[in-house]
């Protein structure tokens, strides 16, 4: 009877290992209160930081409407805070329910980090009630300036704290490899686990990705206060505190892949079978709908600058260009969607000679897609020059021949892009990927000196005429309703993508996953899994900000006489 | 000037760009040198992008927006247009009903299905009973660079002797067998294949075959032989070699100290 | 306002249906778990760790045993040397396989990289070295030499290994302290004889792994003692 000695040792080692939850599962349960957990972080670490630097350019600036912004980032903190904290705690007890084996090891492992991880959770809530509370009190001079540290300190905390429980799931997937199933998890170094091979990275991938989450859900807020407004005031606020939020969440999504490229290499680096399953095994899929997440990112987030072009005096000039970079875009993304291997039927892979296409798989491949989405980028930076500049007529003497040397600057960053793309092909894989690198950095190289000089170009610059603030047509705020929810199920699919990776392992070679659930599931699934905690973290979000606007109306400040609302907050946060 | 009139219009311009990019996908595509006809998937997934990108280009600019619609609403209210919106009653919903028949009607050909064609290996095998770890191993038979030529040859043997059938004279999937296999046999002259992977990763392919493929590599079995029943360590080693040098690529190479591959 | 509020859910709503659906249309491929690993006992037949095959490193494994004691006693008393990493889940074989079984397969194990130096005599002197040593087959005299009291057939069919019982033994099969209060006499005799007759809720897919084999192992009056002491457990 060797199968049921096999049944039984099994059944011994998971006998008190492992719970069961009603109807969905311990998996699916741990699943949701993880993933809804991680958006309400996210959220609440992403928009203290940016609440901050509102604020400064409201201290520094000079203009009031950016300290009432901020204030309005911060009331939404408030009950997005008790909601991380709650999330929290479900899933402390559903793994403490549900996987208590595993759970002890990781306590046995971590347990004076999740010490300091309490007691720096609770210094953080107590720092930002005193920053919301004291907002009218220290409202001048040095109690001001105090005021702004106390948000910086915010920041401070919320990042340990990520640090922190990002130690514990780095560790799942890349425990130092002098740690061993037989290893006493009691007499692991704490710091030794802390530092693994992918700690720093996800810190740094996250970190960023916040940012563009908190800006993307503020963009979100701000659409929807922008469609439900009544005057045209509090219309032209939310357009340009929507306009803000994409901001924010556009660029700080540029540098995000750069990052997420040096996780990649640290996986690969930690465990090439790793990165195999991660690239090129059951998850090659996942980067196919990647791929077209990012696209709709990109082509949104053009589409919605694109529109609010019509609200700028001056921008006509641009329009005639526009078509053009919509051209640029579809290429890249029709370049950048091509499946390497492409679903075909018997008859079509029979005329294909396999499932690559003869001609069509030379776009299928890192070289083609690399440089698809390089130019991609600098198309979306340019669109946001473009929209930028629309506004002004600049007036420093050397205006035209900055004008060409930007161009210039586009030509060669693309000409490098394009270069390495098309080397990649006639030389090895392993020179191929150091080319990435080399696209990657002329892009970066463009994108700051262009910056450099459009800032010193737009000294004194002549005005067009204010920007119509509010005068967007309702699509341009679906749209960034689309981008709210794309970032939201991209950060869930990346998620999945994270946490898949370790296959059957609750600790990557360390602990083995030997319940029910320790097979992945395949992307539909969690393809379902994930609209579901997007869908219940917009639903609590929509909560949240509703109860936000029973609170208080609204915070947006009536325009001074002559100055439309706006103009110069533009000006300021598009730099 | 009619046609002028039509072309300066964004919603001709637009069915125009649809169907100029239908065109050139499904037909203009596969004449090019070389090509072969777009798989059905790929034909929707390029038409959808191509889609988005109009609509957004006819809605990123309210004039054009407003045009845009025009033509479309007129359809829809104008009596003089009266016989064009009966049309569109039947031809809409005939188009609908059409693509739900193609969708549901039954026909012999197998559904297209995805195999991972180069599914993650394992970190080590049991090659007849002895363990061999693949991860960052490199084909052993190149240590002795004087002896190769040699090694090339004894692997040129054997490939004719077994693998010829299937994989070809020139190593391009087209043996005389070829046309009868669900998968087809691996063109190693295609930059997709060798040209991509390890030695390592190949000689599992050849020592397991299609029974050895993991999960990932089905639902259609291949019907690659376990190879290490018939062939030894050296033998798999040495074709290998024939492989690279009859094609001119070179195996991946792994990497220890800086990682990072896609 | 309403119609606002039903367009942003519909675009949130059809946002999400679209990248499941998608995600949903692409071949599924689940990552099942390698057969290979679902076992979780030291692989006897590879390399282990660099030590070689069992066979050769079986005399190495304690100080003082030679390599057919090492594997007699891994087998009598699994418990004795559980390698590190592992869990001691093993059943004691003793119980399970005859004498000449257990010999058949050390001298397999010795085999494998070893030379076999189990000899005929080791049989009978395992025989009257393990005082549980058990014939599987009618003309067997029956568990613990017949003995009818109920401990000593308990501990002889090795019940403890699976159930729990009066505060002894694992969890992994229903505890049997208070199995008269659930099942009657007749009940627990029909389940000794044939395990499958009713199976425990909650236990369904454990079912098959209790031996079948008590029928022929106990003679009448033992399994009449053992039937009467477990009722009497209420």
């Amino acid at each position: 009877m060797p199968e049921a000695l096999l049944l039984l040792q099994a059944a011994a080692d998971t006998s008190h290992a492992y719970g069961e939850f009603p109807l969905i599962g311990a998996r699916a349960a741990v699943w949701i209160a993880a993933e809804v957990h991680l958006m309400f972080a996210a959220f609440v670490l992403g928009v203290p930081m940016f609440a901050v630097v509102t604020e400064a350019i409201g201290i520094f600036g000079g203009d009031e409407r950016y300290d009432r912004l901020s204030k309005e980032f911060t009331r939404l903190l408030l009950v997005a805070y008790s909601a991380t904290a709650i999330w929290g705690t479900i899933l402390v007890f559903f793994l403490a329910t549900l996987y208590p084996k595993f759970f002890a090891y990781l306590l046995a492992v971590f347990a004076p980090s999740t010490w300091v991880y309490a007691g720096l959770f609770f210094v953080e809530s107590f720092t930002l009630y005193l920053y919301y509370y004291g907002w009218d009190r220290w409202k001048k001079g040095r109690a001001k300036v105090g005021h702004w540290t106390l948000g910086i300190l915010l920041n401070v905390w919320g990042t340990i704290v990520m640090f922190i429980a990002n130690s514990w799931l780095t560790y799942m997937m890349t425990p130092p490899r002098d740690i061993t199933p037989s290893t006493d998890p009691t007499t692991i170094k704490l710091w030794h686990a802390i530092a693994n091979a992918t700690w720093m990275p996800i810190n740094v991938h996250r970190l960023i990705a916040n940012v563009v989450f908190g800006g993307a859900i503020v963009g979100a807020y701000a659409s929807y206060r922008f469609l439900a407004a009544r005057t045209e005031d509090e219309r032209a606020h939310y357009d340009w505190m929507g306009y803000v939020g994409n901001f924010i969440a556009m660029s700080a999504l540029i540098v995000l892949p750069f990052a997420g490229y040096w996780l990649g290499r640290e996986i690969y680096q930690y465990d090439q079978s790793m990165g195999i399953t991660m690239m090129g095994g059951f998850m090659s899929w996942l980067w196919v709908i990647q791929a077209f997440l990012i696209a709709v990112l990109f082509l949104t987030g053009n589409y919605y600058l694109w529109i609010g072009m019509g609200r700028i005096p001056g921008a006509e000039r641009f329009r005639p260009y526009t078509k053009w970079l919509l051209v640029i875009l579809v290429l890249g993304a029709i370049v950048w969607g091509t499946p390497h291997t492409m679903i075909a039927d018997s008859k079509e892979l029979a005329a294909m000679g396999g499932s690559h296409h003869p001609f069509l798989g030379a776009l299928g491949v890192m070289s083609a897609k690399n440089t698809a989405v390089n130019l991609m980028i600098l198309t979306t930076f340019l669109s946001f020059l473009l929209y930028r500049r629309a506004n002004t007529r600049p007036v420093v003497p050397w205006a035209r021949t900055g004008t060409l040397i930007q161009g210039a600057m586009f030509a060669i960053a693309a000409g490098i892009v394009l270069f390495y793309g098309i080397r990649g092909y006639f030389v090895e894989a392993i020179v191929r990927i150091g080319f990435s690198v080399y696209q990657v950095l002329a892009v970066l190289a463009c994108i700051l000196c262009v910056t450099v000089i459009d800032l010193l170009m737009a000294r004194g610059a002549q005005s067009l005429g204010a920007i119509r603030w509010g005068k967007m047509p309702p699509r341009s705020q679906y749209a960034l309703f689309i981008l709210a929810v794309t970032f939201t199920w991209l950060m869930g699919l990346m998620g999945f993508a994270r946490s898949g990776i370790r296959q059957y392992w609750h600790v990557w070679q360390v602990m083995q996953d030997t319940s029910a659930y320790a097979a992945t599931p395949a992307l539909g699934y969690a393809a379902k899994m994930i609209s579901l905690c997007v869908l219940i973290f917009l639903s609590l979000v929509a909560f949240v900000f509703w109860l936000g606007g029973l609170a208080e109306k609204s915070t947006f400040v009536a325009a001074a006489p002559g100055v439309s609302p706006g103009t110069r907050g533009a000006q300021h946060v598009g730099h | 000037m009619n046609l002028r009139r039509y072309a300066d219009h964004p919603f001709w311009q637009a069915v125009g760009i649809v169907v100029a990019a239908y065109a050139v996908i499904v037909y203009v595509v596969p004449l090019l040198p070389g090509s072969a006809l777009v798989p059905k998937s790929v034909v929707l997934q390029y038409m959808a992008t191509v889609l988005v990108g109009v609509l957004i280009y006819v809605s990123d600019n309210e004039e054009r927006w407003a045009s845009f619609r025009e033509p479309i609403h007129a359809a829809l209210v104008e009596p003089r247009l009266r016989l064009v919106r009966a049309g569109l009653l039947v031809a809409v919903p005939a188009l609908v009903g059409l693509v739900a028949y193609g969708q549901v009607r039954t026909t012999v050909a197998a559904p297209p299905n995805l195999r991972s064609i180069h599914p993650a290996p394992p970190a080590e095998i049991t090659f007849r009973g002895k363990s061999i770890t693949l991860t960052g191993l490199d084909n052993p038979l190149r240590q002795h660079p004087e002896s190769t030529p040699a090694y090339t040859a004894e692997g040129k043997r054997i490939y004719y002797q077994n693998c010829l059938p299937c994989h070809g004279d020139h190593l391009d999937g087209q043996g005389h067998y070829a046309a009868g296999f669900n998968p087809i046999p691996a063109n190693f002259q295609d930059n997709g294949t060798i040209a991509q992977l390890t030695e390592s990763f190949v000689f599992w392919r050849v020592a397991k075959g299609g029974p050895g493929l993991p999960r990932e590599g089905t639902p259609w079995n291949s019907a690659m032989p376990r190879w290490e029943d018939f062939l030894t360590e050296r033998e798999i080693w040495s074709v290998i070699l024939f492989l690279y040098d009859q094609t001119g690529w070179t195996p991946r190479t792994w990497e220890r100290s800086q990682g990072g591959a896609r | 306002m309403w119609a606002t509020n039903l367009k942003v859910v519909g675009v949130v709503l059809g946002t999400l249906a679209l990248y499941t659906l998608i995600a949903n249309k692409i071949p599924q491929v689940q990552s099942e778990v390698p057969q290979a690993l679902t076992t979780r006992a030291p692989n006897l037949l590879t390399d282990e760790k660099g030590t070689g095959l069992i066979g050769a490193r079986c005399g190495k494994r304690e100080p003082g045993k030679s390599c057919k004691q090492y594997l007699f006693e891994s087998l009598d008393n699994p418990t004795a040397y559980v390698v590190p990493g592992y869990q001691p889940i093993m059943p004691v074989m003793t119980k399970q396989l005859s004498p000449q079984q257990i010999w058949a397969v050390i001298a397999f194990l010795e085999s494998q990289g070893g030379t076999v130096d189990v000899s005929a005599s080791d049989i009978p002197a395992a025989g009257a070295g393990v005082a549980s040593g058990v014939s599987p087959g009618p003309a067997g005299p029956g568990l613990a030499g017949g003995s009818t009291d109920p401990q000593a057939i308990i501990q002889a069919a090795g019940c403890l290994v699976c159930h729990k019982l009066d505060g002894q033994g694992q969890v992994i099969a229903p505890d049997l302290t208070h199995v008269g209060s659930r099942r009657t006499a007749e009940s627990i005799r029909k389940k000794v004889l044939d395990p499958t007759s009713s199976i425990a809720k909650g236990y369904e897919k454990l079912a098959g792994i209790m031996p079948k084999t008590f029928g022929t192992m106990l003679n009448a009056a033992q399994l009449e003692a053992l039937v009467q002491y477990l009722a009497a457990h209420k």
